[in-house]
This record gives structure tokens, C-alpha cells and sequence, in this order.
């Protein structure tokens, strides 16, 4: 296994819209990196960049010690010698289990009986053991899915890239083999980059998740840290389901744009660290994790109650609060739908406004 | 000859013939799945406006089709016509029309499956235009190819006297057995190429790029994933192409016959023409019989082959191509090269051919001149060949496209037991030679007493072209929920009123576009027509294919210009309506 090196990477479609912009980031021999966006967002173009299957036009590729790809040049994704498990399992249907999961080994050539004992061990290791004889339309979605984690598996390769390689998968099924998964990658150390829009399975599996939007990385961190500390409006918004406020900050707290909500000054942190926030008078967007919305039951409070979801690990309502649309995660007891109630903000997350960051930029 | 049009259409929905049986339900939509038996309210028992749709329907499609096969069988088996076929003229005349079609469809296969490689799989330039060139000869119909090919490399083509006078010989002469493959090779080489590009189309991106991340370059990874799952495709393109190169008339009668290369359908033309045999039916039943069978054979075994058909799950992301690197500029060229010269060069001297006013006449400023187009035209026998064919071609299209409309509609928006029977006698043509269709018209004809009336043509075409319409119905429709009639079945419909308010609206534009495409087709037929001719009722077809038989080159290729002129436009537009 290797360490991923991506430096300053830029990627632009000869349409002209940009895939990758400015990317850099060390990924750890053993490491298991997340990549996490919503669609669109870069974070297929990111993993078909470092498998080869497109080429960055700025920027450097390293894998282990070897350079991949620099702009203008690029090695072909047959010899960077990487596991890839597709979305839809790829798994080719004009051949047998064991001779798919033979395929990386007999590219590689390496000798028949070493082979078979290979392919044999690596089945095991999926749980389809004795299955290399079986024809692949005879097997059930997740069947097919460890044949193809087999093949990727088989060669040892440097790296292993998981393009939505779960998302194809029902629930129940779904989560075990996310437990398979991590179980498997952590036994044998595996460098393992993941791309996902399921942000409950970039968190529950990843050392570290990458958050990416518009080709830009956003935010990268533990899972813990993107929840505590979310580096922007849209991080927050994007992994935790934050309300983001437009308002202003002055030395009382936050006060929303045309709206009677207020934050005592206290209660107002800035993105990305545990800090007071910036200078006082400015515009600024307040980010307020559903966690940190607590609901008063209230019979003359402003706000109403407009949907109100049960939840293992706590109850998501929503609240309309004067044309503001609030989202609040509560245990306990969950109001009704129609009921009023008072809204209190323990906790907000400033940044600074869209017509602050323009103003900002003119000084600079 | 009938079947190259059709494949239009035919190819897109599954790669090969699947004429008989129901093509097998797509993937992971939901399509008209069995019904749980009882549960469907309104079933079983009641007589409604949909049962007697159906049962009006299964008479029509009897009536088109089985009846008319019927009694060819039966004609061939006590006709007493089999005794002929022991002669050596029937033999050679068998043997012909295997190698002819084998060859060809061999060879229309290789080039269509290169071709698709070539377009579909790596960066050629200029892949649009070349792939619309490539496919051209699909819109000329196979006796205008070859009378345009003539003017091309006819014995006293303007090319082959020059390559006399320089080099003592012609260069190629295109009358007999070479020609005839060549220009059926010429002539079915799209249909493969649309089959394979379709089957390659649906196969997944990502298998081939996890080959590349096993370790596999490009071609390899071409060679050895790829490749194999492309044999199905390419073994149902060749079926599909030799049995219809085994009944074509078009090419045979006009490249052939010159040079006594006698296939069974122009022994079949001949028998019937001359009247010297005892009883020309009952021969040429049998030999139609002989047809039918081969026909049959070649298309079970396709589904045979069919039966391990690999199934693969539909693709999202779009196939890498292979880059032909420095090679990519000289092989677009040669390939372009290549492509011009087979579907321009014939038109280029067709039409210099009809701008002149007889064979040999040099082309020069005063020699160039309207007349023979003019004569052609203005004829009395061309005038009556237009408004027959136009009648007819318009007469087939609207009952093809009531007929198929209706069928199509009920097989993939009900659920019934008898859909997959009712859809295979509607498609069962597809897989007939023309031949056999016009011969067992003939054959039921003063039964029915139509005999040398024109109204047996349009009879035959109902019969040939109505699984176009079909095919073009049902394709869309397969992919709709039929969640959509259950809708209106919750909103308050019966069982008839939603199936012509909701099925029948939905189906109407493919049913549409199919009926142009029939027009089209019958516009500009041949085999049919050429066998079932009435007196006063010869087609477009006939008149050209007369035409040329008589020596009036000149009048023959200005008709077969103007006819490929308007194929190219309508289909033009055709195509542009449905996008």
C-alpha cells in the first residue's frame, strides 16, 4: 500500500467547465480518505483523475514514489496498478466468478497455481468462498458486488478506489457490507479513497472526509471535526442539515436580516475554530446546527410547528418562524405538527456574509 | 430486399431478428409483468370493448398473415410442384443463392462490424458525417444501387471503355456472380453496422475500465471484454442478412441475369413470366416453400444462439475512446476515402447518366440535357406507376399504422396470455423473404378473387410491413410503467376507455413515424410488386426495373435518381420528426 499525493491539481474539460480546482492533499499509506459532495461537485472527476481515466491539466499525481501525472503527461490507468470497485459492480459477464477475479493476476502473469491459490483465498476473504466456478448472472446484487471487491483486491494493489461502490445496494444490505468493508481495509491496512454522497457513510467509515463543492475542497477533517467544527456556510449546511441566517453582528450579538431573531454575542462562535467571531457591525451568515435549535412549547410563541419526523437518535422537526424555516434535532418528547412555540439558538456559527466578502475583497 | 428498411427500425430494439417469439422484457423496468391471476378487477370473463379489440385484431393479423402461409405450405406439399425442384436448374439455382447470400452477409458483417469499431470505440475524425455517409445505402433501394452501380461499371460505362482503351480490358465488369455479391455486400453492410453500434452502445463504460484498472491497455481490454460480448449481435446480423440476401430480386435479376447467374428468386420471376411450366404455381410454391424453410432454420438458430445471450445491466457513463494517436488523420482519410467511393461515386455517374441522352454520349456542356429525365417523367406508363405506387404505398401506410397502432398497443399495455402469440404473428413477416409473401398472395389470389387486380399488392404489403409499425410501437411503450392506465383506471375509466385514452394517445407519434416509414418503404418496392403485377397497376418499381430491361439506360437512371432523391429527403425528415 501507498500514500496519494494530489498537488495543486486543476482539471478542466475541453468544454471549458472546471472539474478539479486547486486541489491539494496528502492521503497517508493506510489511510482511508472519504470523498464527499453533492453531485457535481468534483469528487468523481477527483478519483477518475488518480485511477487515469482522465487527465489533470495543471497539477502533480504522486502514488507512492512514483509520479502519475503532470500536466501534459500521464500514465495509463492499466500500469499505475490500483483496485477500482464501480457503482454498478463491472463485473464482466462472459466469464466466470473465478476467472474475473483471476483477470489482475493474469495481466500481471503470474503462474497458474499461485493463481488459483489466490483467487481461491481472496474469495474467502469476500465470503464466496467456492464460488469461483459460478456464472455471474447467477448472482444477487450484493454477490456481484464482493466478486468485483474480490478483483480489486486480488492483485494488491497500491491503492483501492471506491467509486459509489455501496450506492447500488438496498439498506439492510448495504450496511453490512459497509461493515465488511471497513473490517477488511483496516485487517490488511488498505489505502483505501472512497466516493460517496452519502454523508452518513463518509463519516461512519473514513479516517478523514474531504468535503468538496464547485471542484474545491471545503473542508478536511476527522468526521468529528466536521460535525463540531464545520470550516463554512456550506459545510454546516451540507453535513449537518444547518440553517444558514443572513443577518448582521454587532456588539449585542447576531440580529437575522428582517427577521426578530437575535443571538446573544456570547452564543455566536466563528467557523472553524472555538473563537469569538470576527469584527462586530458586519454582515455575516449564521450557520445553527439542528442540535443547537431548542424548541419551547409555547401556546403565544411565534413559531409553528410544520413537520415533525421521529428519528433513532433523535426527532427532526422543522419549524416556520416568520417566513424563517428552521430545523431542529430534539430528544425527547417531539411537538405535533400545528403546534406553536418559542425558538432559542444555543449555539451559532458566523461567517462572513456574501456582501461582507465583496467588500472585503474591494479593500484588499 | 424488404428487409433492409425495416431494420430501420428493428435494429434498435434488440440487437438480432427477434421476429417470432416476445422480444425478452428490458432490464429493470417495470413492463408488462404477469398478473397476478384474480387479482385484476375486470378480468377474466367479461366481454368488453377490449375483448372484442382483441379478438378483432387476432382475426386481422390471421388474415395477413397466416392464411396467406398457409396456403403456400399447403400448395408446395400437394401442388405436386416439389417434383421440380430435383432439376439442375433449380439446384444451380439453389446453390446461387446460398453462396450469394452467405458470402455477402459474411461480408456485410465484417465491414459493418469494423465500420462500428471504427465510429463508435476510438477518436476517427469527422465520425458523424462518415457514420451518415456509411449508412446511405440503407436509403437506396437495392435495384437503384444496382442500376446506379451500372452507370459505374456497367460493360460501356464511361470508366470501363477508358480502362479499355489504355489497357487492353475492362477494369471490372459488375454483370454476374462478383457483382451480385459485391452489391449485396454493399447493400446490407448498414444494417450490420446499426446492430453492432447499438449492441457495443449498451455495453457498459465501466467494464472495459475495469479491465484498464486490472491492468489491460485499451486494446486489449477491446480484445478481450468487449469483443466477446459483441458475438451475439454480430451472429444475429448475420442471419438476419442472409436470409434476406437469399430472396433479394432487385440485384440478382439486374446484375445477374445478363450473365445467366440465375438465383431462385429470379428463377422464381422467370417461372412465373414464361409459362412454359405445367402448373408455374404450384412450382414456384414449392420453391418458395424451399425459402421459407431455410428462412425458418436460420432464425431458430439465432434464437438459439440467443438463449445464452449475456445479459447486461443498462450503461450510464459514456465509453472512452480509443485513440488512434498519430494515426487518427490518415485513417479518418482513407476510411472517408473509402466510404465516399462506395455511396457517392454511383450517384456522381447515375446522375451524370441521367442527364445524358444515351449510353455513350460523352459528357460535355452540349451534350448535357434534361430530355431524358423529361421522357421519363412524361411517359404515360411513368405517370401510372407513380399514382399506383403513391395509392398504394398511402393505402398500406394508414392500414399498417391502424393495424399496428393497435396491436402494439394492446400487446405491451395489457396483460393477457395470448400478447406474446399475437405480437409474433404480427412480427412473423419480418423473418419471411418477400419473395414467399408475394408467392403465396398469388396463391390464395382467385380464391379471393383479387387475381390481377392491384389490390393484391396492397395485400402483400399489410403483410410485409405491418411488423414495421409494430416494432416502432411497441419499443417506446415497453419502457412505460403501466402505472400510467392504472392511473387512469383509479381516475374512473373502464378497462376499454383507458386503453384508448391513455395507451393509444401515448402510442399515436411512433405509430406515426412507423406509417411514414411503411409509405416509404412501399414507394419504392420492387419484389413484391415485380411478382404480383396486374395489368395497368405496374408501381414506380416496375416501371424502372422495365425500364432497364428494355435498354432505355438513360430513362431508367433520371427515374432511379428522382426516386433515390425523394427516399433521401423523406427519410431525411423522418428522421428529423422523430428526434
Amino acid at each position: 500500500m501507498s500514500a496519494v499525493t494530489l498537488d495543486h491539481l486543476s482539471l478542466t474539460f475541453p468544454d471549458g467547465t472546471r472539474g478539479l480546482d486547486d486541489i491539494s492533499l496528502d492521503i497517508a499509506d493506510g489511510e482511508f480518505v472519504a470523498l464527499l459532495g453533492p453531485s457535481g461537485s468534483g469528487k468523481t472527476t477527483l478519483l477518475r483523475s488518480i485511477a487515469g481515466f482522465l487527465a489533470p491539466t495543471a497539477g502533480r499525481i504522486s502514488i507512492g514514489d512514483a509520479l502519475v501525472a503532470e500536466a501534459g503527461r500521464s500514465v495509463p490507468p492499466e500500469r499505475r496498478h490500483l483496485g477500482m470497485v464501480f457503482q454498478q459492480h463491472a463485473v464482466w459477464p462472459h466469464w466466470t466468478v473465478g476467472r474475473n477475479v483471476d483477470y489482475p493476476l493474469r495481466r500481471q502473469g503470474v503462474a497458474r497455481g499461485e493463481r488459483d491459490r489466490r483467487v481461491a483465498e481472496v474469495l474467502e476473504l469476500v465470503g464466496l468462498p467456492g464460488f469461483a466456478k459460478r456464472n455471474p448472472a447467477t448472482l444477487s446484487g450484493g454477490q456481484r458486488q464482493r466478486v468485483a471487491l474480490a478483483r480489486a483486491l486480488v492483485g494488491e494493489p497500491r491503492v483501492l478506489l471506491l467509486d459509489e461502490a455501496l450506492s447500488a445496494l438496498d439498506e439492510p444490505l448495504r450496511d453490512r457490507l459497509r461493515l465488511e468493508l471497513q473490517q477488511l481495509t483496516r485487517r490488511f491496512g488498505l489505502t483505501v479513497v472512497h466516493v460517496t454522497h452519502d454523508r452518513n457513510e463518509a463519516l461512519a467509515l473514513a479516517d478523514r472526509v474531504v468535503v468538496l463543492d464547485g471542484g474545491r475542497i471545503q473542508q478536511v477533517g476527522s468526521p468529528a471535526d466536521l460535525l463540531e467544527r464545520p470550516a463554512s456556510a456550506f459545510v454546516a449546511r451540507f453535513v449537518s442539515d444547518a440553517s444558514v441566517i443572513r443577518g448582521r453582528l454587532s456588539a449585542h450579538g447576531f440580529a437575522a436580516h428582517e427577521h426578530p431573531l437575535v443571538v446573544p454575542l456570547e452564543r455566536c462562535f466563528s467557523v472553524g475554530a472555538e473563537q469569538q467571531p470576527p469584527r462586530g457591525g458586519t454582515a455575516v451568515d449564521l450557520s445553527v446546527l439542528p442540535e443547537a435549535v431548542r424548541l419551547i412549547r409555547d401556546p403565544d410563541g411565534p413559531a409553528e410547528v410544520v413537520s415533525s419526523l421521529f428519528g433513532r437518535e433523535g426527532n427532526d422537526v422543522s419549524v416556520s418562524w416568520a417566513g424563517l424555516t428552521l430545523r431542529s434535532r430534539i430528544v425527547g418528547s417531539r411537538p405535533a405538527v400545528g403546534e406553536r412555540v418559542r425558538v432559542e439558538i444555543d449555539r451559532g456559527l458566523c461567517s462572513l456574509g456574501v456582501d461582507a466578502l465583496a467588500k472585503t475583497n474591494v479593500a484588499a | 430486399m424488404t428487409a433492409s428498411p425495416q431494420l430501420l427500425r428493428g435494429s434498435d430494439a434488440v440487437p438480432g431478428v427477434a421476429p417470432a417469439g416476445p422480444p425478452p422484457p428490458p432490464g429493470r423496468t417495470p413492463g408488462p409483468a404477469p398478473a397476478p391471476r384474480g387479482a385484476a378487477a375486470g378480468r377474466p370473463g367479461r366481454a368488453d370493448g377490449a375483448t372484442f379489440l382483441r379478438l378483432g385484431l387476432w382475426a386481422a393479423c390471421a388474415a395477413a398473415v397466416l392464411v396467406p402461409i398457409a396456403a403456400i405450405i399447403v400448395l408446395a406439399v400437394t401442388g405436386g410442384g416439389w417434383r421440380e425442384l430435383i432439376s439442375p436448374d433449380v439446384a444451380e439455382a439453389a446453390g446461387n443463392s446460398l453462396v450469394s447470400a452467405g458470402v455477402s452477409a459474411l461480408g456485410a458483417v465484417l465491414i459493418g462490424t469494423l465500420l462500428a469499431l471504427l465510429l463508435e470505440r476510438t477518436d476517427v475524425p469527422f465520425r458523424r458525417t462518415l457514420r451518415l455517409l456509411a449508412l446511405s445505402p440503407m436509403l437506396v433501394p437495392p435495384f437503384v444501387g444496382a442500376i446506379a452501380w451500372l452507370s459505374l461499371l456497367g460493360p460501356s460505362s464511361g470508366l470501363n471503355r477508358a480502362w479499355t482503351e489504355a489497357f487492353g480490358g475492362p477494369l471490372w465488369n459488375l454483370y454476374g456472380a462478383d457483382g451480385v455479391i459485391f452489391l449485396l455486400t454493399l447493400h446490407s453492410y448498414p444494417i450490420a453496422m446499426l446492430i453492432v453500434s447499438t449492441a457495443l452502445r449498451r455495453i457498459p463504460a465501466d467494464l472495459e475500465q475495469a479491465a484498464r484498472i486490472s491492468g489491460a491497455s485499451a486494446p486489449i481490454a477491446l480484445l478481450q471484454i468487449t469483443a466477446p460480448l459483441l458475438r451475439p449481435a454480430v451472429l444475429s446480423a448475420f442471419t438476419l442478412i442472409a436470409v434476406s440476401n437469399l430472396a433479394d430480386f432487385g440485384i440478382p435479376s439486374i446484375i445477374g441475369l445478363p450473365d445467366r447467374y440465375v438465383t431462385l428468386s429470379t428463377l422464381v420471376y422467370r417461372t412465373l413470366q414464361s409459362g412454359t411450366a405445367e402448373d408455374p404455381l404450384a412450382v414456384v410454391a414449392a420453391i418458395g416453400l424451399v425459402l421459407l424453410v431455410i428462412a425458418v432454420l436460420g432464425v431458430l438458430a439465432d434464437l438459439f444462439l440467443a438463449k445464452n445471450r449475456i445479459e447486461i445491466d443498462a450503461s450510464a457513463s459514456a465509453p472512452e475512446r480509443l485513440p488512434l494517436g498519430p494515426a487518427r488523420v490518415p485513417v479518418g482519410l482513407i476510411s472517408a476515402a473509402a466510404i465516399l467511393a462506395v455511396t457517392v461515386l454511383p450517384l456522381v455517374t447515375l446522375t451524370i447518366q441521367a442527364i445524358l441522352p444515351a449510353p455513350g454520349v460523352p459528357l460535355r456542356w452540349d451534350t448535357v440535357t434534361l430530355s431524358s429525365i423529361e421522357r421519363a417523367v412524361t411517359a404515360p406508363g411513368t405517370v401510372t406507376g407513380i399514382t399506383n405506387s403513391l395509392m398504394l404505398a398511402g393505402l398500406a401506410a394508414v392500414i399498417c399504422g391502424v393495424l399496428g397502432l393497435a396491436v402494439g398497443t394492446l400487446v405491451t399495455r395489457s396483460r393477457a396470455r395470448d400478447n406474446g402469440a399475437l405480437l409474433s404473428v404480427a412480427l412473423l413477416p419480418q423473418a419471411i423473404p418477400g419473395l414467399v409473401i408475394a408467392v403465396a398472395w398469388l396463391v390464395i389470389a382467385p380464391r379471393i378473387g383479387l387475381f390481377n387486380t392491384p389490390w393484391l399488392i396492397l395485400c402483400a404489403y399489410v403483410t410485409s410491413f405491418l411488423a414495421l409499425v409494430v416494432q416502432s410501437v411497441t419499443a417506446p411503450l415497453r419502457g412505460i410503467p403501466l402505472f400510467a392506465e392504472e392511473a387512469a383506471r383509479v381516475s374512473g375509466a373502464g378497462r376499454f376507455r383507458a386503453l384508448i385514452d391513455i395507451s393509444f394517445r401515448m402510442a399515436i407519434p411512433a405509430a406515426l413515424s412507423g406509417a411514414a416509414l411503411v409509405a416509404l418503404t412501399a414507394v419504392r418496392e420492387l419484389t413484391l410488386s415485380v411478382l404480383l403485377l396486374a395489368p395497368g397497376a405496374q408501381t414506380l418499381g416496375v416501371v424502372i426495373f422495365n425500364l432497364q430491361q428494355a435498354g432505355a439506360y438513360n430513362a431508367a437512371s433520371a427515374l432511379s435518381l428522382i426516386v433515390t432523391l425523394i427516399g433521401l429527403a423523406g427519410l431525411g425528415l423522418a428522421a428529423r420528426s422523430s428526434r
